[in-house]
């Protein structure tokens, strides 16, 4: 049936926006344009506002092991509007930014999530968690 | 419901499991698409809110702006403020690039510099009056927050633009897809349990059938 088709291309088209390699935030602040390449083809771009903002949230040590863009994970399995940070650097630089305790994995919520895209609208991305 | 599935479908083990399947299928693309839908609206609604601060910030400095050129105007005369409107460089180097939201592709506007120095503006500093610099530069000012609202606008449009297109389908699989599947889907139980209970009764029968011929 169509719509079986039309779903799988739907569910296979969610995370087209994904890079095909992340960055470190090192990496980031010494490139003369700072971005990604992304899944579909196009060009990800980082702001180099945030670049800066991020350098400035956490210790130069973790400026190689921040992997950017951060990913905001949304499982339907956390429940509505409940998202996941992974990455030990990434939950550190986004728990320092909401005040919250994070080791390893950091579970948001969405006015959490609304907070952080504010913050970092370039240099973080949804990521949906296929079931 | 029950007569269209049935005219459509045959009752079958296998069509009862290729159901499940498909049923599992929508479900899930129906949670994944309503957490992106949920996102979008986040997006959204955030943008909406730069755009107005943006809007505010944009239009008190053209009023700043267009002030000064009035007063420069007054100063100077408005031929000569118009050929001097004239000499003027008119170029912006402007960095277009895209930031991707889900798939979409929202643009990223950035200026190196909007403000320049007199002497850059191109026009003659010895024919014309300070007040002209003054009102050159509430303009630049302006010209990079209108940039920065062009970008925010445009990025809305393409958000809105997605924010439908999901909807519709969320609504789609909501109301219509898993509501005629799970129908679908009980009457394939419904008709297997039926022909299970006819069977058990013809089985009942022959045994009673042969006790009685025994």
């Amino acid at each position: 049936m169509n719509i079986d088709r039309v779903l799988k291309f739907e569910l296979a088209r969610l995370n087209v926006h994904l890079p095909e390699q992340r960055i470190s935030l090192r990496d980031a602040l010494s490139s003369k344009r700072p971005g990604v390449k992304v899944r579909d083809g196009g060009i990800h771009a980082f702001k180099r506002g945030e670049l800066d903002f991020l350098a400035k949230t956490i210790p130069e040590v973790d400026w190689g092991r921040l992997y950017l863009p951060i990913l905001i994970a949304l499982d339907p399995k956390l429940g509505r509007g409940a998202a996941r940070i992974t990455g030990e650097a990434e939950a550190r630089a986004i728990s320092q930014i909401l005040g919250k305790k994070g080791k390893e994995e950091l579970l948001i919520y969405r006015p959490e999530v609304a907070i952080i895209r504010r913050k970092l609208p370039t240099t973080t991305q949804y990521f949906f968690v296929p079931g | 419901m029950a007569a269209v599935a049935a005219a459509v479908v045959t009752p079958t083990r296998m069509e009862l499991l290729r159901l499940r399947r498909r049923v599992g299928l929508a479900q899930r693309g129906h949670d994944l698409l309503r957490e992106k839908m949920d996102a979008l609206v986040i997006e959204f609604f955030e943008v909406l809110r730069r755009i107005r601060d943006a809007r505010v910030g944009a239009l008190k400095q053209l009023s700043v702006a267009y002030r000064a050129l009035s007063t420069c105007s007054a100063a100077m005369g408005t031929i000569e403020t118009q050929q001097a409107s004239k000499e003027a460089r008119h170029e912006l180097e402007v960095e277009v690039s895209a930031r991707y939201i889900m798939g979409i592709a929202v643009p990223t506007l950035e200026v190196e510099k909007v403000e320049r120095s007199a002497l850059a503006r191109g026009y003659s500093l010895h024919t014309t009056s300070s007040l002209l610099d003054e009102a050159s530069r509430e303009f630049e000012k302006a010209l990079g927050l209108l940039v920065e609202l062009a970008e925010l606008e445009e990025s809305a449009r393409a958000i809105a633009r997605e924010l439908e297109k999901t909807k519709r389908r969320v609504n789609a699989l909501e109301y219509l897809v898993i509501p005629r599947l799970k129908a679908t889907l009980k009457f394939i139980m419904m008709r297997l349990d039926e022909m299970e209970r006819e069977n058990f009764l013809r089985l009942k029968r022959i045994k009673a059938m042969l006790e009685a011929r025994a």
